[in-house]
């Protein structure tokens, strides 16, 4: 058999590895959008009493890199009681910790936006949480989809982090079969073209993103 | 933590620092190189810079340094951890570093070039003493950025063995039995070098700034 | 018992960083009255209309709209709940000078948006309500289209039918035609004449000499945070009580 045929032969282990990837990054990214979006608007109004130590945490999570957090949950956690899985711990470790990156985007742009849309909505009687879901956030996202994609891209890459602390992901995948077999070469060309896939992908989306943004006049990503 | 943990965990500081400096140096004179070749539009050379820039933006460090470290030998090189480690970490950030000279390149002013033109320049003296100087403030924002990605990504190297700053905490807990200690102690030490690096970005941002006035 | 006024203003205070822009203003608009609003710029008469829907916050003086104060309870003279503030603001529409509109959204969803997220209405309904007043500022075919394709002029006419589209009972405009090209200011005065003689209270803070004097049932003129006139046009353009107008008058005319 030659190395190919013995990688075919395994591909139960790719697919499963690929899944546990696809999974884990759909759920991080999800929830780290939704996260970020939150911690902006807890830091909107005139005196958010949340906003110095939100500020501290997103300046804390932009100065670390992600495996010490992941570490810091699946390994330094259970010192003081509070046990997760790998999987768990990872998730949490990505969703926290783009979140961060997420807001700190979202924010750039919300500084530029022009008050008077705000006051705007204002007069016609928008609620803050309303005014910041319909008028506020779709256009942060429109006009930061580039930077938003760089951002998917990192947190898919960091989902590879995970395989240090033990989870069954696609990088996983690569490093079992190639130590079964002893084929590394092959193994890891499959899971970095894997990996290419779903960044090309992911730069297709944010580009079909763009063409929504430009027909509304939002050229400046 | 006593004595000997701090030790220990200096010690891989001191490893995360240096093999990230080293790729860092490389990988911006490489991205340097990279931009420039593209800058050429040779034919092939193009396309195969074009492919190496978006499949390394796509893969994961720690994919990557296995890659290299593991495929080596079957190519019948051998490779010490901390050569691999540099390999890879080079090869993601040079691709970075290139898409980042290559926009400040693009972004610069044709006027200029007429200017030197003008006043009898050769093109590589006008690419030496008014383009580069410039291109290198501009660039030098994006630049710093990229270092401090970089040494995020660089616990990556831990994959293969390497006792950098993240894994000798496993190395401290083995002996102490408590990691809590010296993984936020480590979290410290990150926050100090990364923080550097924020720091120095601020002040090039304030150069780039007055140069763009 | 005579006619409640549908807007009226006591004694109302403004400073910001020390410098008083409002000094003790009154003013009274009834119902189906054109107010427009005259005074150099600085003069403190954006800040003016600003407070009356409580974009800026007075620093003393009362508002009410209809009977009803805004800003402030009644009762216990303590600021409303964003809530309440967002219901009496109802009853006022705001045109701004910059347009405002939302570049995200079409111009039929900038009419709808507040429609249905804040007055609660049906799609189908909002849509309806909105088409009607698009059709009213003559924007009903640019429907479909989105804010960064429009001109200046079409923009504040998108703008117009927006705030008209929540049933105010009265509208003010903050200078809607300052930030326009000449030749497009045309078309949004004559939205806003037509508005006028269907019988909308309105409240204009305007450089436009020649609309104040054919639209308006009253001018006001402004001059460092105090009212210094407040007549009829007729009497406003011809025979000014102050001197301070008349300059004025004159240096537009010189212009």
């Amino acid at each position: 058999m030659s190395n190919w045929e013995i990688l075919w032969a395994s591909r139960d282990v790719f697919w499963q590895g690929f899944g546990n990837t696809l999974t884990i990054f759909s759920i991080s990214a999800v929830l780290s959008f939704l996260l970020g979006s939150l911690l902006l608007f807890s830091m909107e109004g005139v005196r958010p009493r949340l906003k110095i130590p939100l500020r501290i945490f997103i300046d804390a999570m932009r100065m670390l890199p992600f495996l010490i957090l992941a570490y810091l949950f699946y390994y330094g956690l259970p010192s003081v009681g509070i046990r997760m899985t790998a999987w768990q711990a990872g998730v949490l470790a990505l969703v926290l910790y783009h979140g961060a990156y997420f807001a700190e985007i979202l924010r750039g742009s919300r500084i530029t936006l022009s008050s008077g849309q705000e006051e705007a909505a204002i007069a016609q009687g928008f609620s803050r949480p309303t005014m910041f879901l319909r008028i506020i956030l779709p256009q942060l996202v429109l006009r930061t989809r580039g930077v938003m994609g760089n951002q998917l891209i990192i947190l898919l890459k960091d989902t590879a982090f995970l395989v240090i602390i033990t989870v069954r992901e696609l990088t996983a995948a690569a490093n079992s079969l190639s130590s079964t077999y002893f084929i590394p070469m092959e193994a890891f060309i499959v899971v970095i073209g894997f990996y290419w896939m779903i960044s090309l992908a992911l730069e297709q989306g944010i580009r079909f993103l763009g063409r929504i943004g430009e027909k509304r006049g939002f050229n400046n990503a | 933590m006593d004595g000997n943990a701090w030790g220990l965990l200096l010690q891989g500081a001191w490893t995360t620092a240096w093999i990230s400096g080293v790729s860092i140096l490389l990988g911006v004179f490489l991205g340097l190189v990279v931009a420039l070749l593209r800058l050429a539009k040779i034919p092939f050379l193009d396309q195969l810079l074009g492919a190496y820039i978006s499949l390394a933006r796509a893969t994961p460090l720690v994919t990557l340094i296995l890659f290299i470290f593991l495929s080596g030998p079957t190519l019948g090189i051998n490779l010490n951890r901390s050569t691999a480690a540099i390999m890879a970490l080079t090869l993601n950030t040079t691709a970075f570093n290139a898409e980042i000279w290559r926009s400040a390149f693009n972004n610069f002013s044709k006027e200029q070039r007429e200017a030197a033109m003008a006043v009898g320049m050769t093109p590589w003296v006008y690419f030496r003493r008014i383009m580069l100087p410039q291109t290198v403030i501009t660039s030098l924002p994006n630049l710093v950025n990229e270092m401090s990605f970089l040494v995020k990504g660089s616990p990556a190297i831990a994959v293969i063995g390497i006792v950098d700053l993240t894994r000798v905490t496993n190395r401290i807990s083995a002996v102490t039995y408590d990691p809590l200690p010296p993984i936020l102690a480590a979290g410290a030490l990150y926050m100090a070098m990364i923080g550097l690096l924020v720091w120095g970005q601020r002040i090039a941002e304030r150069k780039a700034n007055r140069l763009a006035m | 018992m005579p006619e409640q006024p549908e807007v009226s203003i006591r004694n109302l205070s403004k400073s910001f960083d020390g410098i008083e822009v409002l000094r003790d203003v009154d003013l009274e608009v009834k119902s189906g009255e054109v107010v427009s609003i005259l005074g150099s710029s600085g003069s403190g008469k954006s800040t003016l209309l600003r407070c009356i829907n409580w974009l800026e916050t007075p620093d003393r003086g009362e508002i009410r709209i209809n009977g009803e104060r805004i800003g402030l309870q009644d009762k216990t003279q303590k600021p409303m709940s964003r809530r309440e503030l967002a219901k009496v603001r109802t009853q006022l529409g705001m045109v701004f000078q910059s347009f405002n509109l939302w570049p995200h959204l079409n111009v039929l969803r900038n009419v709808t948006e507040a429609l249905i997220y804040v007055q609660g209405l049906k799609k189908s309904d909002a849509v309806e309500r909105a088409m009607a007043f698009l059709h009213k500022v003559g924007m009903a075919e640019k429907a479909a289209s989105y804010p960064a394709t429009l001109s200046g002029g079409q923009k504040q006419r998108v703008a117009i039918a927006r705030a008209l589209a929540m049933q105010p009972k009265v509208m003010l405009f903050d200078e809607p035609t300052s930030a326009l090209d000449p030749e497009l200011v045309g078309e949004v005065l004559s939205v806003m004449k037509d508005l006028s003689s269907e019988g909308y209270t309105m409240i204009i803070v305007t450089h436009e000499m020649d609309f104040a004097r054919n639209v308006s049932d009253q001018v006001v003129f402004l001059e460092k945070g105090i009212i210094i006139e407040k007549s009829a046009p007729e009497i406003f353009f011809h025979s000014p009580r102050s001197e301070r107008v008349r300059r004025f008058l004159e240096l537009d005319k010189v212009v």
